[in-house]
């Protein structure tokens, strides 16, 4: 799984040949840097709010916004992208309009820093909302009815109490929305802002130079290690205090007149922002397109394909590594770098090795590509498939495994019969996480898929560059139908799971 | 079931980096009844357990069990090979499975309808038959508890292993439920090794006690023997309170600043005598002392109190004493339970 890093540390010392500036890359490096901060900031906020109502307060809707504020993962942040920039668009009809009514145009552009922290943010808000809700849900109740009986009210409980206790869980879910940032290729290059990962995939792709591209990647490289050290490091904080806290329900406050109807449009707001405005303007703009069905249907077959491949393929490596790592965990933390490593990264580290192959055995292209495209899914995704296995492992005792063998199974049978029948639901939930970030990923798969091997992120993203946007829209909201109902089935999951079930 | 013990250990070592488990264990179990392994926490005899179970490698010495080797140095047999049933503290329940799959989890050769018939006779011995369909988190700890027993036992094990089985019970009701348990394991007719650090409870329930502390065995016996003829002052420290007192020995006799007691086989020569706080007995007779506090302890008071420079504590059952008050003491007949002699 440490290839890749190892291929791109090795590319970035070779000679270029593109002659890229150092300056370049510094520029392209403080477009990444702002970009990070807006979104950590943005994405802080929003999810630490929406988990805040949701778990404590009772207001319309609650149930529902529960699991729902969640699904905006099932959209590719490039389909945001798109939605936006088409609906704000300087010569678009909103804009149009709103200058014909009122005389006024609107005073921000979508193609510029500001506009992709905000696309981004609606994209990635739901990493942070879920791990703070799952951090409310777990706090000890005693705890916050000391703070009651020590005076503080329920908004002070919030910021002297619950916040810090739930830090390690902010730390955990803005170290991921930060990690998919700086990994976002198809919504920067839309917007016209250039970070590192279009550096690299341009590098690559216009000057063909692996060396620039790896140039580009290692500080990103350098982002990723630190953002996974702080994730992890941040998740054992969070661990001693979820372990003894005794589990009570939590007596949910019910909000009173204008403040349940603010709950209310906040949290609509969210979902509106991450999910319906932009989704169901694609949705919209689909009357005026004639689609290009039999690209479509290959394309969609070609993403089950990839999805389906690479979920089994990562999903059944993170159940070995994560079963042969209790005794040698540095293992999984080199694996679980890739978790942080964009994609693009990923895949500019592959090419080395690929190369070589295909000097070997040229016939072999296609297979070998797909080969490498579901090596570098995996390698990707190693970590986001290995945190759920382990969660439902750790459920497991070291005793229940020493039960089994004195019950008759050998160390392999102890490990079927016990550890992958106690996570057999975490198992699931891996292969579905790992197939809707399969089918969402475009970087990756746009330089290592094989010649005319399309998926719908690949077709959707040569679509927007010819600024045909209607075109791009379907194979998004393809995407978007393909992966709803596996993060409804998940969320919903997450919705219900209480610590004490 | 009476032919030759059911396990024996032979000179049992087991060594971690810097610290030794368990060093130098002999002991043989007989065949039925059950056993007590005693010794106070870190003491090593959960490792033994685990050795026992084979769940760890020995570094030396042997282990038989119904007379086969099953570790030896270089050699272990797997633990699902020894025939060996363990229970664990935290039961270590399958949460994925309900109480009957549970039971059954170690039957898996069986054909159903013989294995149907056990595990429906084990629910029943263990009276959880009515929680047949029930998931392990429904249950209060003793139903765990009784799913766990049943579940070692179903593989009809030549002995039952449990670890602190009483200790995750609710005070008041542990002993109705320990003697319940234990009536219904002594049916089962299995040899049992219980580890346990509560000397009251290893004393009242054990056919047989084996005492152990800081990694070695120091006593096996039957519970009575134990208490009354400790071999070493840890042995009898072991097993209840003890009260030393200073003691000159001449001529097979203890000089004592309570009295006089035998010492038989104690060569001449100043020694340590320890009694049993119950041994010290206020009375009309015997020698004054002085109280110098008392404590409520429920039926008595424990009361502390120096004769001449010894000091001494002792039960009483009257009146609370006050302090500096006299009281007259001595010391029972067969009081002394070890007589040491100081080294010179």
């Amino acid at each position: 799984m440490a290839l890749p890093l190892i291929g791109v540390l090795l590319a970035a010392f070779g000679t270029d040949t593109a002659d890229i500036a150092g300056r370049d890359i510094a520029r392209y490096a403080l477009t990444s840097a702002w970009l990070a901060l807006l979104v950590g900031c943005l994405t802080a906020v929003a999810g630490t709010i929406a988990a805040w109502l949701v778990v404590m307060h009772r207001f319309p809707g609650r149930s529902v916004f529960a699991w729902a504020l969640a699904l905006p993962l099932a959209t590719p942040a490039f389909a945001l992208a798109y939605g936006y920039a088409d609906l704000f668009d300087v010569a678009g009809s909103l804009r149009i309009w709103l200058r014909h009514t009122t005389g006024h145009d609107l005073p921000f552009e979508m193609r510029s820093i500001g506009g992709a922290a905000f696309i981004l943010s609606a994209a990635f808000y739901p990493y942070v909302y879920l791990a703070m809700r799952a951090a409310f849900l777990n706090q000890s109740v005693n705890v916050l009815e000391a703070a009651r009986m020590l005076g503080c009210g329920g908004g002070q409980a919030l910021w002297r109490v619950a916040l810090p206790m739930a830090r390690p869980a902010l730390a955990a879910g803005v170290a991921l929305a930060v990690m998919e940032t700086l990994a976002d290729y198809g919504a920067v290059q839309f917007l016209s802002v250039q970070t590192l990962t279009t550096g690299v995939v341009r590098a690559w792709s216009v000057y063909g130079s692996t060396v620039s591209a790896a140039r580009f990647a290692l500080p990103l490289l350098a982002a990723a290690a630190l953002l996974l050290w702080v994730e992890r490091a941040s998740r054992q904080g969070a661990t001693h205090e979820s372990g003894k806290a005794r589990w009570r329900t939590i007596d949910v406050q019910p909000l009173d007149g204008v403040r349940r109807w603010l709950a209310f449009g906040f949290c609509l707001s969210l979902l509106t922002a991450g999910l319906l405005l932009p989704v169901g303007w694609l949705i919209w703009n689909l009357a005026q397109t004639t689609p290009d069905w039999e690209r479509l249907v290959a394309a969609t077959r070609n993403s089950l394909f990839l999805g389906i491949a690479g979920a089994l393929v990562t999903v059944v490596l993170a159940t070995m590594l994560a079963l042969g790592t209790r005794r040698l965990p540095i293992a999984a933390r080199i694996a679980s770098l890739g978790y942080a490593t964009p994609g693009a990264v990923m895949a500019i580290g592959l090419l080395a090795p690929a190369g070589l192959i295909w000097n070997l055995a040229p016939g072999s292209g296609t297979a070998v590509a797909i080969v490498l495209l579901v090596l570098a899914y995996a390698a990707r995704l190693m970590a986001a498939a290995l945190e759920p296995i382990d969660a439902g492992l750790a459920r497991v005792t070291p005793s229940m495994r020493h039960a089994a063998r004195t019950l008759g199974r050998s160390e392999a049978g102890a490990a079927f019969a016990v550890d992958l029948a106690v996570a057999r639901g975490a198992l699931l939930t891996a292969l579905l996480i790992i197939f809707i970030d399969v089918l969402k990923e475009l970087p990756a798969t746009l330089i290592l898929r094989p010649f005319d091997f399309d998926t719908l992120a690949v077709i959707a993203n040569n679509y927007a560059l010819d600024e045909r946007l209607g075109q791009a829209g379907l194979p998004s909201l393809l995407i978007v139908a393909l992966s709803l109902p596996a993060v409804i089935w998940l969320t919903r999951r997450i919705a219900t799971a209480r610590p004490g079930d | 079931m009476t032919d030759g013990p059911v396990l024996e250990l032979r000179d049992v070592v087991r060594a971690y980096p810097g610290r030794t488990a368990v060093d130098g264990a002999s002991f043989a179990l007989p065949s039925g009844g059950i056993t007590c392994l005693l010794g106070p926490s870190g003491c090593g005899k959960s490792t033994l357990l685990r050795l026992i179970a084979g769940l760890e490698p020995v570094d030396a010495g042997e282990i038989r069990i119904r007379g086969q080797t099953v570790a030896a140095p270089g050699m272990t047999t797997a633990p699902e090979h020894r025939g060996v049933g363990l229970v664990f503290q935290d039961n270590a329940l399958f949460p994925h499975l309900d109480v009957r799959a549970n039971v059954a989890f170690g039957l898996s050769v069986m054909a159903p309808d013989a294995r149907d018939a056990r595990v429906t006779a084990l629910l029943d011995r263990f009276h959880i038959a009515h929680l047949a369909a029930a998931w392990p988190h429904m249950l209060s700890g003793g139903e765990q508890q009784r799913v766990a027993i049943a579940r070692a036992l179903a593989r009809e094990p030549s002995l039952l292993l449990l670890d602190e089985p009483f200790s995750g019970l609710d005070g008041h009701l542990r002993g109705a439920v320990r003697d319940a348990l234990l009536a219904d394991l002594r049916a089962a007719g299995t040899s049992v090794l219980i580890v346990t650090h509560d000397p009251e409870e290893a004393m009242m329930i054990a056919d047989n006690l084996i005492l152990m502390a800081e990694s070695r065995i120091l006593q096996t016996g039957h519970p009575e023997d134990c208490y009354h003829r400790p071999i070493s002052i840890a042995a009898a420290q072991l097993l209840g309170d003890l009260v030393m007192i200073d003691a000159i020995v001449a001529n097979e006799m203890a000089d004592t600043a309570l009295g006089r007691v035998k010492a038989l086989g104690i060569a001449d020569g100043v020694a340590k005598l320890a009694v049993r706080p119950d041994a010290i007995v206020p009375g009309e007779t015997g020698v004054t002392a002085t109280v110098s506090a008392a404590r409520f302890a429920g039926r008595f008071y424990l009361v502390e109190a120096f004769a001449a420079d010894q000091h001494v504590t002792f039960q009483f059952a009257g009146k609370r004493p006050s302090n500096g008050e006299s009281v007259t003491l001595s010391l029972r007949a067969n009081a002394c339970v070890l007589i040491e002699r100081c080294s010179d």
